[in-house]
């Protein structure tokens, strides 16, 4: 009996004190105008989708509390293709994808028209760990033919011509994908099939039917987690490559390649790559585009979108509300966390268009 | 009578062979490695998740929010924490009563009759239903219509501990001599009296303790949570709506390459494990206190 | 002279309390059938639609490739197996040995010390041991494995069972970790059984001059031997079921290959990795793995209860 009593005060402490709890110290945000309309927002958003933005999303998060306090964002990752399938369900409020809805499932969103608002743009980089070489060039077609598998060293030809002043060992190679439904695999194999056309068969999507030598992580995390750095909790596997979102990789401190782009050129992973890119990109009607491969000498060639998916008739009024304050937020002056967080701000048609679009937004009075 | 030529017979220990002796040592040296076999990687496991957790385990981190930017070092797993405890509570106050009540009904009730085999059968295919099929259960029941909630996590917990509770409920009543019923009876007592009165107290260490360890397991329990409760980065001490739970957190940071993140998780497990301890050992001491009276 | 106790009036107040109650607890007897038959017959909906696409190919194609809509769990009934086995090869000869510690060889006073270490291991959660087995063993295992693989390299056969690793997350890793954490139960059970051995078959074989091995070997084993049966399908049908410590650690990459170092994927793991994601027959199809992996669970478990509990009958009898 006394067991049990003492065993309840404490579990009731815990959760009294809890209820109080304290919030660790985060990075201010960037000095914004604090909108006096943002702290008028009340509501919890939940959400999930594409780990490609979960950093930002992280950032701007903790941007937003500080403009509306009252505002909770619950954002659970799980990839593009569980934010996706979430939405349908009306599980969650908004998604987080870095990869389009197919036709054939727009009637699979029960909350009717979904519409797209792209919030930045970052480099999928090609992260690797390999003993002893510190810069690497790869060209599309080679970067096709690991991943297929037809590339199973270090020193293959193949790699040495794009790297004729390297010296490379002759590790076998673990090339790493992911698990899950992934936008950021979406956008990998559409580059590859863009500027590889007859290197990569595996086509384009959310998933595809990777060579079973290969290995799979969880969220653009996992992966980061089994290229590893070599130190510490870091440890990986020395000789693995894979398709890692910029932000992560600088996180894990991964070495990337410079991968070659439409015009011939070597370009390493940067966010000017990239603002490069979506200067040559012209955004569809719905806010959809496609900077993977584009034209121009300083353009990094894997340039990734990522888009917040909401449904444009809400069906509650508060929630409603704080989902156009926090896109509000995220296009105009949360643009200013973007670069601290490793991606690349939208240009001004951008985020004008994204801007002008919130106003189709139906909220219910 | 001679009194010489027949020996004494020799009351020494016979000469076992030297292989046999041999076969006998190594046989008792093999169990002996056996058991260093199980022991050493649980010290080894218990070791270290002590030492990784002790980093950032304290009073703070029980309290603190988790970070919202997931890199960021910093203590903090009290969404979990009160999660854990809200989630395992309310699945026990699901499944005790309802497994209790059952495992009566087994016992006083329907003893060997074809229902209650039936249902005794049914208890042990439901108790090596796997965590994730669970899960999946409330998932396409519950959730699909009320969204995701600690509630619909505290029914997939429930489901699992049930068959637990109704089995060691059933053994603890057994175990209670059918003589106390008998007087019971002869003194006039319906048989729910008897049970309400006289049996389930005398049961009720060993089923408080049975329960103590369903609840143990229920509360490291992962799976049947992955696809019910969602996450939350602030405490949320309601049922409803999303919520995040220690298992949950430790599995989504097992596969992060941040160190503060892994940090955190390790912090996590060595509560959990703290937890259980802590619950099996009160099971432990309840059912040993009062089984002496 | 105390009157007395009035019997009618006694028998007419009661019955009604004890009908309700009897009801009630019927009712809650019966809340685990309801249970049951709902967790069957909304599984076998959800998961109709993919049955009934793939057909029979869903239990022997190898492809499972949702974007094409190709659904074939063979590597995954493949992989749960392999995991299986490789945990139960390893826990068994443990648990054995530990059951004959406790009711032959140890000290008494040890035995309460290995019953209370067994009863800790049988309560980590299994999440710790995943966290455990993804951040510190997979990484570190690697030059063990390595090193295996290059000694067994000449030997014919082992050389196929053995042949490298890349991350160190494989069916062999799992298969290690899920022998951990069954050796509990598979110990528990055991020592039940080798329990009820009789005193005087045990010392009859001592008193004849045979070694304690011998003993052990003559006696207990025999006696045992449904018991062991019966405690190895429980510790085997927890393993297959067995979700998230072996999902973290197994590598999910489904392949059907003889390399036990090598990355697979298990039923449950595929299960909670792509479930969150997926939608239409996807899901159907992920729903159709659960009632597979059920449908084997029950079989495994069953039998064993049968095993054991036959066992527990003739003890019963003989003592």
């Amino acid at each position: 009996m006394k067991t049990r009593v003492v065993a309840l005060v404490i579990a009731s402490a815990i959760l009294i004190s809890a209820c109080s709890s304290k919030d660790p110290k985060s990075p201010s945000a960037a000095a914004g105008s604090p909108s006096s309309n943002y702290a008028k927002l009340s509501a919890t958003l939940n959400a999930s989708g594409s780990t490609f933005q979960a950093a930002l999303e992280e950032a701007a998060k903790a941007g937003f509390l500080e403009v509306a306090p009252k505002v909770t964002v619950n954002y659970g990752g799980g990839g593009s293709g569980k934010g996706k399938t979430d939405l349908q369900g009306q599980v969650v409020d908004f998604a987080g994808s870095d990869s389009l809805i197919k036709p054939e499932d727009k009637p699979l969103y029960k909350g009717g028209d979904v519409l797209y608002f792209p919030i930045a743009a970052a480099p999928i980089t090609l992260a690797y760990q390999l003993d002893g070489v510190s810069k690497l060039n790869l060209s599309a077609d080679t970067i096709a033919k690991i991943f297929e598998a037809q590339i199973t060293k270090w020193d293959d030809p193949a790699i040495k011509a794009d790297n004729p002043d390297a010296t490379l060992p002759s590790t076998p190679i673990v090339a790493v994908h992911r698990a899950e439904g992934s936008g950021t695999t979406s956008n990998f194999t559409g580059f590859l099939t863009k500027a590889a056309p007859t290197a990569w068969t595996l086509g384009k999507g959310d998933t595809v039917n990777w060579p079973s030598s290969t290995q799979a992580g969880a969220g653009n995390q996992g992966v980061a987690q089994l290229i590893g750095n070599g130190t510490g909790t870091l440890k990986g596997t020395n000789g693995a490559i894979g398709y890692v979102d910029f932000a992560d990789a600088k996180a894990t401190n991964l070495k990337t390649a410079s991968i070659k782009n439409a015009a011939g050129k070597f370009i390493a992973p940067s966010l000017a790559g990239v603002a490069a890119a979506l200067d040559q990109t012209t955004p569809a009607a719905d806010l959809t585009y496609d900077p993977l491969n584009a034209a121009g000498d300083a353009t990094y060639p894997i340039a990734t979108p990522t888009w917040i998916l909401v449904y444009k008739n809400q069906t509650d009024k508060a929630k409603g509300e704080a989902l156009k304050g926090f896109l509000n937020f995220l296009l105009t002056d949360g643009q200013a966390l973007n670069e601290p967080a490793n991606y690349a701000k939208l240009p001004a048609k951008y985020r004008t268009l994204a801007i002008a679009q919130l106003k189709s937004l139906v909220i219910p009075a | 009578m001679s009194t010489a030529a027949i020996p004494a017979p020799s009351l020494q220990a016979t000469d076992t062979s030297r292989s046999r002796k041999l076969r006998n040592h190594l046989a008792t040296g093999f169990i002996w490695a056996t058991f260093l076999a199980a022991a050493l990687p649980l010290a080894f496991i218990v070791f270290y998740v002590v030492r990784a957790g002790m980093r950032l385990f304290s009073y703070d981190f029980l309290v603190t929010n988790i970070p919202i930017i997931s890199a960021q070092p910093g203590p903090g797993m009290a969404p979990a924490v009160v999660g854990t405890l809200l989630i395992t509570g309310a699945a026990t106050a699901i499944a005790v009563p309802l497994g209790v009540l059952g495992a009566v009904y087994l016992n006083e009730y329907g003893r060997r009759g074809a229902l209650a085999t039936f249902i005794r059968l049914m208890t042990d295919v439901m108790s090596g239903v796997p965590s994730v099929v669970m899960g999946l259960f409330i998932y396409t029941i519950w959730v699909l219509r009320y969204g995701l909630s600690g509630f619909a996590g505290a029914l997939a917990l429930a489901c699992l501990m049930l068959p637990i509770i109704v089995r060691t409920s059933e053994e603890m009543l057994r175990l209670v001599p059918a003589g106390l019923r008998e007087a019971s009876a002869a003194l006039g007592c319906r048989t729910w009296r008897t049970t309400v009165r006289i049996v389930l107290p005398a049961a009720l260490p060993g089923i408080v303790s049975g329960a103590m360890l369903a609840v143990a397991r229920a509360a490291g329990e992962t799976a049947p949570l992955l696809f019910t409760i969602g996450v939350v980065s602030k405490p949320n001490t309601s049922l409803f709506g999303a919520n995040t739970a220690l298992s949950a957190q430790i599995f989504k940071n097992a596969q992060v390459p941040f160190p503060a993140a892994q940090d955190r998780a390790w912090a996590a497990a060595l509560t959990l494990i703290l937890l259980v301890f802590v619950l099996t050992l009160a099971a432990r001491v309840v059912s040993a206190r009062f089984a002496r009276k | 002279m105390s009157s007395l106790p009035d019997l009618v009036s006694t028998r007419s107040r009661g019955r009604l309390a004890d009908e309700a109650f009897r009801i009630a607890s019927l009712l809650a007897g019966l809340a685990i059938l309801v249970v049951l038959v709902l967790i069957a017959v909304t599984m076998l909906h959800s998961a109709w639609p993919a049955f009934r696409e793939a057909g029979l190919s869903f239990f022997t194609s190898r492809e499972w490739v949702p974007n094409e809509g190709k659904f074939g769990a063979l590597a995954f009934i493949f992989g749960t197996g392999v995991v299986a086995t490789i945990a139960v090869a390893v826990a068994v000869p443990i648990s054995v040995g530990i059951a004959l510690f406790v009711t032959e060889v140890a000290p008494t006073r040890l035995r309460v010390v290995v019953v209370s270490v067994m009863d800790l291991l049988a309560g980590i959660p299994s999440v710790v041991f995943g966290l455990w087995g993804i951040l510190v063993l997979a990484p570190n295992i690697v030059d063990v494995y390595d090193a295996v693989s290059r000694g067994v390299n000449p030997i014919p056969v082992l050389s196929e069972l053995f042949n490298g690793t890349q991350t160190g997350r494989s069916f062999f890793t799992a298969g290690l970790i899920l022998a951990v954490m069954i050796t509990p139960i598979i110990t528990s059970v055991t020592r039940e059984v080798f329990a009820t051995v009789p005193r005087n078959d045990k010392d009859g074989a001592l008193a004849l001059g045979a070694t304690r091995w011998e003993m052990v070997k003559g006696v207990v084993f025999p006696h045992s031997v449904g018991g062991m049966v019966g405690a190895t399908m429980l510790g085997l049908g927890r393993a297959m079921g067995e979700t998230i410590a072996v999902a973290l650690v197994v590598g999910s990459t489904p392949q059907i290959t003889a390399n036990l170092f090598s990355s697979g994927d298990t039923m449950p793991s595929v299960i909670a990795f792509q479930f969150g994601e997926a939608a239409g027959t996807h899901r159907a199809a992920l729903v159709a793995l659960g009632v597979t992996l059920f449908a084997m669970t029950i079989v495994v478990n069953v039998a064993a209860r049968m095993i054991v509990g036959r066992v527990d009958l003739r003890m019963r009898g003989a003592v």
